[in-house]
């Protein structure tokens, strides 16, 4: 019994997730909409797992393929009779769906991913803790982004159409030059912002980690490549005499080039698209008349442009994760990190490990669907205009 | 560009509409609004001075940019600079010097008289890293004139093979006295890295032509069918474009193209293969927005009347929406320009792309990760100054196009 | 300073006022030279077209011209603040937040953009409240819930706690009077208020606003198009046309006496009930007939019940005569003009067009496309969305000839573009131009001319009018009436404004709910109205009031019946 329950774990967990909102959803049209919601994201994995799957298949070699090829090495003489057998053996001469559907069972009942030949181990034992670091990575890479995006994205939306200079007829001229020495600064902070954004852009991530990487090496600096530096490297987090602060040091050494690097390109779009969400809810009507009602200056940005437009830009919170995901791999490469990026790399352009890359690229599809599923949420929950949107779609 | 004449002079001309305005069409109404945008137009100039030097590259560089054109004597060159002044006084022409090889660092008289101290300095010391073995210095005595419209070595420049033409020449826009001229320096092969990065422009800019108009394809295909059709192929259509879309793109490409390397191809093949996969996998955004496109669109009261008075549906797409949405597909492609060359770049990079010695700046970046070229040619970065040029170019004239693209939206009051 | 002179200072004194728009054309100068004064208390008319600049010299009161707009450096506007007079131009910071929201405060032509999406009523009115009075936030809301029901929105207090798009249009614009007067202004400044709303909303509306201008003793500054509203509500009159002023004085003097060949322009184009047409001694035969004709429109998401927009409609439209269908927004009115062109879902019933060949559309049926479109035709409300901006003026008329192959070359399309032209008044040069050169009438112009171009039986108007200013819709509705009588077309007229449809129509349909209510020729609706419903909307209308009237809204039955 108790090794049934642990063989299935993950479909109860599903299974029963689906069936408490449903059963609140009958009652509640918040929860009926999160049970919809809940039901479109499992769909989109199944068809995510599918289209993973079946890329998988364009990379060369199979499973018993490297099984043979191992015991090669071990001295062992392979035929082609031999290789057929192993084959049947793995229930590799199946169908293309079967197979996908054997995954799937695996995965949905126990959330096993599958087992990497050419690693001779199981995907979730190779993955580890890697993957955790990997959605470190991209976590920090991402809030990098908003710290620097959001503040500056405003202060961009708001110098736009600003002239240079205050040149209002009915000031006074000790006024005049006030505001216009804020509105230079404003205006010059912007301008630099948008092109060191924009060469944010144009630069890829892995040659700016070269750039970086090349100014130490000029330098005579050693290179802040990897995690830490070879004397911290072999020792543990807590020794004899307590916490290892000069290990959490040397870490922080090397851990911002990699959150600096794939931050960047992120913070260049994400300015954009703040600037561009900020702009468009100031030129609304309730804007004016917030104004017209004596509100103004930051009070006037906080509460009604700026309020209004942290929904759109939260809901894009997955996919900007998806696009710094993107990203990490090459920069893995160029910095020396062993993350799951890096796996990634490795399983794809060189040792054609499979299942280790279909399972890397389910659990980033799996991450963006869930942050895509949670910021729907908790915007019906936070959001009125969503909650709105929400309870006349219901429509009883 | 005269708005910018005026601009700079300082008077607000007053101007009202003319015919001229009433009778502008959409496109010349986005280049009335593209003028305006001085950032644009500078980067718009830069662009096509540069997209100018890839179409014609071989009559811009002076050497070929293949192992033919190489220079054996000059290997691992730095950069030769132009002069106009020097000590022995000025000239209109410019000129540059003629480089000779310096002699090895290390004396070989004194290994040869058996002393273990000297070969220990040598092979201690850098000197027989490869760099030391290849330093030139200028002779500033011996001037060398730089010649414009010369002809040199020969190249085709027109040339279809299934209709037999093959127009060659020989003219190049400069070349030197004596020997070659090595703007950004020489590789290791004695290449000529500013003649290499030259063609390396216009590869790469087909590459992306390429992938962008398979790119527009298919999503064209996957809007245009799910924006009309609606229903359950709208459904169907926009699952399977969410799926896409929440996987990481380059991981994909890495697989196709560790896929594309099993099989033996050309390298054109090779080429448009990439091209085909990247521009083939990437229909998810701009699917999914053609088709909102196409809904709005199609719900436009000018549709409506169309359909009224009896247009066929054939009639509707090709006069109404289509013509709809043209600008903006132009707008959305030079975009993703940028994008789509960083795609390719990012898979040459890790030698999955093109690779050596075809040209493509993908082939010549890749190159910045060798420690070698860091630490001793450092010219070899030149294209990656290029690149980002180029790249820069394309988005400011991206963003300027984009404001300049939708001339009716201030038809709302 | 003696009482009397206290009286007579002017709370508000615009002196020479002139704006310009720096555009990159040029600079563009919207208003000119503009004096105006108000008196504690009084309510001024401010009455003009589109782009009159009527909208902007209110805002330059407030100090809130966009970015590219300047004021002149002549421009003076003086508030007087009790005892002394304050210069809106010099103000800044505190003192300007003073002015803006608490002795000034606007409410403007669409509550539903004027309220922050995702902040609740409540808390907006609160804010105000607290940043003017400095009070505490429970007082604040007390306040704010009194004013709820002094405007009267039943259940104040669950309202005061919900968002904008929870409340109806006439609720929404309630909500924002009392935002407005919640500082207790001395000058309120309404910029088009019952413009978006349905009649009986807006005459209920106006009622509420005279009566707290009663209870409030502040004065008015009413932004108008409308003659006929602003002749219930003000006490004096200020007329602008591009940008000046052409007539000033009192509300009775400029209505009765006009001066300006403008304001009598605008006059002209009020309906006038008393000089109704009679009607003709016996009623045509139908063109159309409309039998037991159901419009459902199916669910649009899951979960959604269908939408039935016209249950079971009998209706017949006598040929050569302008039908007007009224009815408030949602009453299925639009519905059922599609319908008559095959252009809305049928669940039942048919149309039936009498012709030589005749038509019938209804449930089951494959619609004859090409012969329906050579017989009836649409106009569309929207002039600036029903032309594509892709094409020039000649291939939009052009392209049902096109469509439907009635030509056989380019020259024959010419000369019947040409021609059709030249009935809507479209000069035959701008047929090259695009859309976007020509101004709302002139685009109404080109769309009629592409309905008539293929010579229907038949034109359904929707709102055809609607989006234009007065003057100009007194233009269109001339050429519609001069298109029946010379080419004895057909013409449904559906239309929300009953002042409009009394000056052209023959026939009057009213529907409510999607049923129609009362039918009848125009005479017999507009002076003997048999159902309440008709009662209510013709008691709504606002017409102009009868020299020396008393300030009223209402001119006979009250209109509440919403």
């Amino acid at each position: 019994m108790q090794a049934f329950l642990t063989n299935t774990w993950l479909l109860w967990l599903l299974s029963g997730t689906a069936a408490l909102l449903w059963w609140r959803g009958r009652s509640s049209q918040l929860f009926y909409y999160i049970f919809n919601r809940y039901l479109l994201a499992l769909g989109t994995l199944l068809l995510v797992s599918g289209i993973v799957f079946s890329l998988m298949e364009v990379l060369p070699g199979d499973c018993a393929e490297k099984m043979i090829a191992y015991k090669n090495t071990q001295g062992e003489v392979i035929t082609q009779a031999q290789i057929d057998a192993e084959r049947a053996r793995m229930g590799l001469d199946q169908p293309l769906p079967v197979r996908w559907a054997s995954w799937v069972a695996d995965l949905t009942l126990k959330g096993d991913l599958g087992f990497s030949c050419a690693k001779r181990q199981s995907v979730n034992m190779a993955l580890g803790d890697r993957f955790w670091m990997s959605l470190g990575f991209c976590i920090a890479g991402l809030l990098f982004a908003y710290l620097i995006a959001v503040p500056f994205g405003i202060l961009s939306a708001w110098s736009l159409n600003k002239p240079w200079l205050d040149r209002k007829r009915h000031h006074t001229p000790l006024r005049r030059l006030r505001n216009s020495i804020g509105l230079v600064i404003a205006k010059l902070v912007d301008l630099q912002l948008r092109l060191i954004s924009y060469l944010g852009l144009a630069l890829p991530n892995f040659l700016l980690a070269l750039s970086i990487i090349l100014l130490y090496v000029f330098a005579g600096e050693p290179t802040p490549t990897g995690l830490f530096s070879d004397e911290w490297r072999g020792q543990p987090w807590f020794a004899e005499q307590g916490f290892q602060w000069g290990k959490l040091n040397d870490f922080m050494g090397h851990i911002w080039l990699p959150i600096l690097v794939i931050g960047w390109a992120a913070t260049a779009l994400q300015l954009q698209t703040v600037r561009a969400l900020v702009v468009d809810e100031s030129n609304k009507l309730y804007v004016e008349a917030a104004r017209a009602r004596g509100i103004d200056g930051f009070r006037l940005w906080s509460r009604y442009p700026v309020r209004h437009s942290i929904s759109p830009l939260f809901n894009s919170v997955g996919f900007d994760f998806q696009r710094i995901f993107n990203d990490l791999p090459i920069v893995a490469v160029v910095i020396g990190l062993t993350d799951a990026a890096a796996l990634l790399i490795e399983a794809l352009a060189m040792t054609n490990d499979q299942e280790l890359a279909a399972g890397i690229l389910f659990l980033v599809a799996l991450v963006v669907i869930g942050m895509n599923f949670i910021t729907d949420v908790i915007l019906a929950v936070l959001d009125p205009r969503v909650r709105n949107s929400v309870m006349q779609a219901g429509g009883h | 560009m005269n708005a910018l004449i005026a601009r700079w002079r300082g008077q607000p001309k007053a101007r009202t509409p003319d015919e001229s305005y009433y009778t502008a069409g959409q496109f010349a109404l986005i280049r009335a609004r593209f003028m305006r945008n001085t950032t644009g137009v500078i980067a718009g100039g830069i662009l096509s001075v540069l997209l100018l030097m890839g179409l014609f590259a071989p009559f811009f560089s002076p050497n070929a940019p293949g192992i033919e054109g190489a220079n054996p004597d000059y290997r691992r060159g730095a950069p030769q600079s132009i002069h106009f002044c020097d000590a022995n006084g000025c000239s209109w022409r410019p000129f540059t010097y003629t480089y000779t090889r310096e002699a090895p660092a290390f004396d070989l008289s004194a290994l040869a008289g058996g002393d273990l101290s000297a070969l220990d300095a040598i092979t201690s010391g850098d000197s027989l890293n490869a760099s030391s073995q290849n330093r030139f210095v200028e002779q500033t005595d011996q001037r060398r004139y730089l010649h414009f419209f010369v002809s040199g070595w020969e190249y085709s420049l027109l040339k279809i093979e299934w209709l037999g033409i093959d127009i060659r020449s020989d003219l190049h826009l400069f070349g030197v006295d004596q020997g070659q001229i090595h703007l950004f320096g020489t590789d290791e092969d004695g290449k000529d890295v500013f003649s290499r990065t030259l063609h390396a422009i216009w590869v790469t800019i087909s590459i992306a032509l390429v992938a962008l108009a398979v790119k527009l394809f298919v999503s064209l295909l996957v809007g245009g069918v799910s924006g009309y059709c609606g229903g359950r192929v709208d459904a169907v259509l926009m699952a399977i474009t969410e799926a896409v879309r929440v996987i990481p793109p380059i991981p994909v490409y890495l697989a196709c193209a560790v896929a594309l390397s099993q099989i033996d191809l050309t390298p054109v093949q090779r080429y448009f293969a990439i091209a085909v996969v990247i521009g083939a996998l990437d229909f998810a955004a701009l699917g999914r927005r053609l088709r909102t496109h196409i809904l709005t669109e199609r719900n436009q009261d000018y549709v409506m009347a169309a359909k009224l008075s009896g247009a066929s549906s054939s009639r509707i797409i090709w006069r109404h929406l289509v013509p709809s949405f043209s600008s903006y597909i132009i707008v959305d492609t030079l975009i993703n320009f940028p994008y789509v060359i960083l795609a390719e770049t990012s898979l040459s990079f890790l030698g999955l792309g093109l690779t050596e010695p075809v040209n493509s700046l993908g082939v010549l970046l890749q190159k910045a990760q060798d420690p070698d070229i860091q630490q001793n040619m450092v010219w070899q970065f030149a294209p990656v100054g290029v690149f980002v040029l180029l790249i820069m170019a394309f988005v400011f004239v991206g963003d300027a196009l984009r404001d300049a693209a939708d001339p009716y939206s201030e038809r709302k009051r | 300073m003696s009482i009397n002179e206290r009286i007579s200072a002017p709370l508000l004194e615009i002196r020479d006022l002139g704006i310009d728009f720096h555009t990159p054309e040029g600079v563009h100068r919207a208003v000119s030279n503009l004096n105006l004064s108000l008196q504690p208390g009084e309510v001024m008319g401010l009455v003009g077209e589109s782009g009159s600049g009527k909208s902007i010299t209110a805002k330059s009161i407030m100090r809130m011209l966009p970015g590219n707009a300047e004021l002149t450096p002549e421009s003076r506007i003086r508030l007087h603040d009790g005892e002394r007079p304050v210069d809106v131009m010099g103000l800044h910071g505190r003192d300007l937040r003073l002015v803006r929201g608490g002795q000034v405060s606007m409410i403007f032509q669409e509550p539903m953009a004027s309220f922050a999406p995702a902040i609740r009523i409540g808390d907006q009115i609160v804010e105000t409240l607290q940043l003017h009075t400095g009070v505490d936030y429970a007082s604040a809301r007390r306040q704010g819930i009194e004013l709820f029901e002094r405007v009267g929105i039943r259940e104040p207090e669950r309202r005061f706690d919900q968002y904008v798009f929870e409340l109806s249009g006439g609720m929404r614009q309630r909500a924002m009077i009392a935002m407005a007067l919640s500082t207790r202004p001395r000058l309120l400044i309404a910029d088009e208020p019952t413009t978006a709303l349905d009649v009986t909303v807006q005459a209920q509306v106006l009622e509420l606003m005279l009566e707290l201008r009663e209870q409030f003793g502040m004065a008015m500054l009413f932004i108008t198009h409308d003659l006929g509203v602003i002749s219930r509500i003000a006490d004096n009159l200020t007329v602008m046309k591009r940008g000046e002023v052409v007539e000033a004085g009192s509300c009775d003097r400029v209505l009765f006496a006009p001066q300006h060949e403008y304001t009598r322009r605008l006059l002209d184009a009020l309906p006038h009930l008393e000089a109704l047409p009679p009607s003709p001694a016996h009623r045509p035969e139908p063109l159309v007939s409309i039998r037991d004709l159901s419009i459902t429109y199916p669910a649009s998401g899951a979960g959604q019940l269908p939408f039935k927009a016209v249950p079971q409609m009998n209706l017949e439209l006598p040929a050569g005569q302008i039908i007007g269908l009224v009815g408030e927004s949602g009453s299925g009115k639009t519905s059922l003009g599609k319908a008559l062109l095959g252009a809305a879902p049928v669940s039942a019933g048919e149309v039936h067009y009498h012709l030589e060949t005749p038509i019938r559309l209804g449930a089951g049926r494959k619609i004859k496309r090409k012969e329906l479109a050579r017989v009836a035709q649409l106009v569309f409300q929207d002039p600036y969305s029903s032309l594509n901006p892709r094409m020039t003026v000649r291939d939009i008329i052009a392209e049902p000839l096109q469509a439907l192959g009635l030509c056989r070359n380019r020259e024959e399309i010419d000369q019947r573009v040409i021609e059709v032209a030249k009935r809507c008044h479209i000069e035959v040069s701008h047929l090259r131009r695009f859309p976007h050169a020509f101004s709302g009438g002139q685009r109404q112009r080109i769309s009629i001319a592409r309905a008539l171009v293929v010579n229907p039986r038949f034109l359904v108007a929707d709102e055809a009018v609607a989006a234009l200013d007065v003057s100009i819709q007194a233009e269109i509705l001339g050429l519609l009436k001069s298109l029946r009588d010379e080419m004895g077309l057909t013409i449904l007229f559906i239309s929300h404004d009953l002042s409009v449809v009394a000056n052209l129509c023959d026939h009057v349909c009213v529907m409510q709910h999607g049923r129609l209510v009362e039918e009848g020729s125009v005479q017999q609706i507009f002076l003997q109205p048999q159902q309440p419903y008709t009662r209510a909307l013709i008691g709504a209308i606002p017409t102009l009031r009868r020299p020396g009237q008393m300030n009223s809204v209402v001119s006979n039955e009250a209109g509440a019946h919403a």
